[in-house]
């Protein structure tokens, strides 16, 4: 392992420097989300033609999809986060793995519903057990565990240890998952439909999308920041420099 | 009887060994060498971090600062194992075995000194006659005999003894001392926490004073 | 002074819990008799239509079966955690990777061996027909020592905590999920008349993947878990 990886984690990962540098930030991203989402949401409501199939049903997807993919990327985000404090014993990669299990479950429980209110137009029902949408409904099982385990330790490193473990063995799972869940739909014959067809989306349609999947991307960073600082001042409330910034912030 | 000999060879050495819980010291920087033949008193008073001292020397815990070195090398979790044992709060007997089913699995895991068996160990640690009594039946301080009985038979060389003590009567204070005493004179070394109230060891022991 | 060899051991650790299971046999029953109470609901709630029953007989034996060995898992190390043996098992100078398998492979011979041989009563409860039962026993044979193997990880990672019987459930059910899928579909693939040798194979290949890492992944989260 090359030496300048854990010096350059050890340097960002001091939480008094990540403390700053997230607090630099997190107003930045958080405007950046609101700004994008914004523009997303004008171009994919309003914009946007409605589908000749689906009519306006289909604008959901302008949320479902961009959830879909920040419940899978926020789960790999806490999984390379776990094998760091895992391996470096990095406390702030403890938190940020930790932090991001429930922002990656609410992505993952949003994904469900929406899913679930575009099935009802679809489909004639509200839930489905389409390949997609129940390998989501595990990743959310997934989440919950990791969740569940973190807050079931009294000591929070600990917990935070053991926790990862568990979310690197999920992400070990979510294929395996994602493969016999296919196998087991094309077995059953089940409602496999297909909802986005391998037709090509026009750009009308495609440029919301992406700038949606920024915005949500975006959001993630400040909702991750703030968690994180939070976590952080509450695990080091014993050092210097958390009395150094309560002093600041009683002065001003 | 624990005069530290200077000539015999280091067994133990801790250099600025701390240990932290949520970033709170729970004890440390601690500092001692521990040699070949040498019985140590870990004093200090409840919460100064005696058992966890223990547990981490056991390596049940990990170290988060400073060092510790095994017969003057460092400290590897392979080389260590065999010649250590830790005996703690929790005693390790299985309830449904008897001792002797006990301390046959302690044998089997951890192996046997040589020329030493069951029975006779049991003999020498005052429970002759219960040997195939299921655990759960003894009282407390004839489970804490079952457990010394371990120091008997298992071939290691370091004793790390949390509160052994606990539950004893006056002949199994002696039969403590009478264990570290010959441990000792065998070469073996030994460290023994007590809350300091009453030190039962015969002789003036080198102690480790914790703090809290 | 002699350093104890590793298969003594191993057949040691193995002996105590096979005399410890034996010591307690109503525990060994509990499982049995819960698997059988749930199967004999079914008839109650559904009905007793014969054609009914016997579509759903596979997925039921082996949903109940695995039901069954949660409510067991739970037990792997908590004995062991309460009285300190488990410090003592960790502390021995023998691979811990390996001893965990020792005490995963008493688990599964004192909770999943009595489920697998009451599992053709209990599928004959709800008449799966007899040419289909050696299929749904190959399955059980492969995918109760898989979950034994996966259960037994979470489990000590729990090991820290105190009772964990919910959270258990709800850490197994993501990584159940295909065992249940292969399990259940090579029992039913075997009613259609269809091939039914590729879900097993998977689940074999899964098996024998999970008896190489599934004891090393134990012997890592029990350090972790018991780390405090």
């Amino acid at each position: 392992m090359a030496n300048w990886i854990p010096l350059w984690l050890h340097k960002l990962g001091s939480p008094p420097i990540f403390y700053r540098f997230a607090g630099t930030l997190r107003p930045w991203a958080l405007a950046l989300a609101l700004l994008l989402g914004a523009a997303a949401l004008y171009g994919g409501l309003v914009l946007a033609p409605a589908d000749y199939q689906q009519g306006d049903a289909y604008r959901i997807i302008f949320i479902h999809v961009p959830s879909a993919w920040m419940s899978l990327f926020v789960y790999g985000v806490m999984a390379v986060a776990s094998f760091i404090a895992l391996v470096w014993r990095i406390k702030l990669a403890e938190v940020v793995a930790m932090e991001s299990a429930p922002i990656g479950a609410a992505f993952t429980f949003i994904t469900l519903v929406t899913g679930s209110l575009w099935g009802k137009p679809m489909w004639g029902t509200w839930w489905t057990w389409d390949a997609r949408l129940t390998s989501e409904l595990v990743l959310l099982f997934l989440y919950l565990g990791v969740i569940g385990l973190y807050h079931s330790f009294e000591d929070r490193r600990q917990g935070a240890r053991a926790a990862a473990f568990l979310a690197i063995i999920g992400i070990i799972n979510v294929p395996i998952v994602h493969f016999s869940v296919n196998w087991w739909n094309t077995l059953h014959q089940g409602s496999t439909v297909r909802i986005l067809g391998p037709s090509k989306m026009s750009g009308d349609m495609l440029w919301p999308l992406l700038t949606m999947m920024a915005a949500t991307k975006f959001y993630y960073i400040a909702s991750l920041f703030g968690r994180v600082r939070t976590d952080l001042l509450a695990m080091e409330s014993g050092k210097d420099w958390v009395r150094q910034i309560a002093e600041e912030e009683a002065k001003s | 009887m624990t005069a530290p000999s200077a000539q015999s060879p280091l067994l133990l050495e801790a250099r600025a060994l701390s240990f932290y819980r949520q970033d709170e010291p729970v004890f440390g920087p601690l500092d001692f060498r521990l040699h070949e033949g040498e019985v140590v008193l870990v004093e200090g008073d409840n919460g100064s971090g005696k058992t966890t001292l223990l547990r981490v020397l056991a390596g049940l815990l990990h170290i988060d600062e400073g060092e510790l070195l095994w017969r003057g090398g460092r400290w590897l979790r392979d080389a260590y194992l065999g010649d250590t044992l830790f005996l703690g709060h929790h005693l390790g007997l299985k309830a449904d075995l008897s001792a002797r089913e006990n301390l046959a699995i302690a044998g089997g895991l951890y192996g046997t000194r040589d020329g030493v068996n069951a029975n006779q160990v049991l003999a020498d640690v005052g429970l002759p006659g219960y040997e195939d009594e299921p655990v759960r039946r003894l009282s407390a301080g004839q489970k804490k005999r079952a457990a010394l009985a371990r120091l008997l038979l298992l071939p290691a060389t370091l004793w790390l003894l949390d509160e052994p003590y606990a539950n004893l009567d006056r002949t199994g204070i002696e039969l403590v001392n009478r264990l570290l005493e010959q441990h000792a004179t065998r070469g073996g070394a030994a460290l023994v926490t007590s809350h300091g109230a009453v030190s039962f060891l015969s002789g003036e022991p080198r102690r480790i004073r914790m703090h809290a | 002074m002699s350093q104890a060899p590793l298969a003594p051991a191993c057949a040691a650790l193995l002996r105590r819990d096979l005399t410890l299971a034996w010591r307690r046999r109503g525990d060994i029953a509990m499982p049995v008799l819960y698997a059988l109470i749930v199967v004999t609901l079914f008839p109650f709630a559904l009905g007793p239509e014969d054609a009914l029953l016997q579509r759903i007989a596979g997925g039921v034996v082996l949903v109940t079966v695995l039901l069954a060995m949660l409510l067991a898992l739970d037990a792997m190390f908590r004995s062991d955690i309460e009285d300190g043996s488990l410090e003592q098992l960790v502390l021995a100078p023998q691979p811990l990777a390996l001893m965990l398998g020792m005490k995963i492979l008493a688990h599964w011979l004192t909770t999943a061996l009595p489920l697998i041989v009451i599992a053709p009563l209990l599928a004959g409860m709800l008449h799966l027909p007899a040419a289909v039962m050696p299929v749904m026993l190959l399955a059980l044979l492969l995918a109760t020592p898989l979950l034994s193997l996966l259960g037994a990880i979470l489990v000590a990672l729990t090991a820290g905590t105190r009772r964990s019987g919910m959270l258990l459930a709800l850490m197994l059910l993501p990584l159940c999920v295909p065992v249940v899928i292969f399990a259940a579909g090579a029992v039913a693939a075997a009613q259609q008349g269809l091939p039914w040798l590729a879900p097993i194979a998977w689940l074999g290949a899964a098996l024998a993947l999970a008896l190489v890492l599934a004891p090393l992944a134990c012997a890592a989260a029990l350090r972790i878990a018991l780390d405090a």
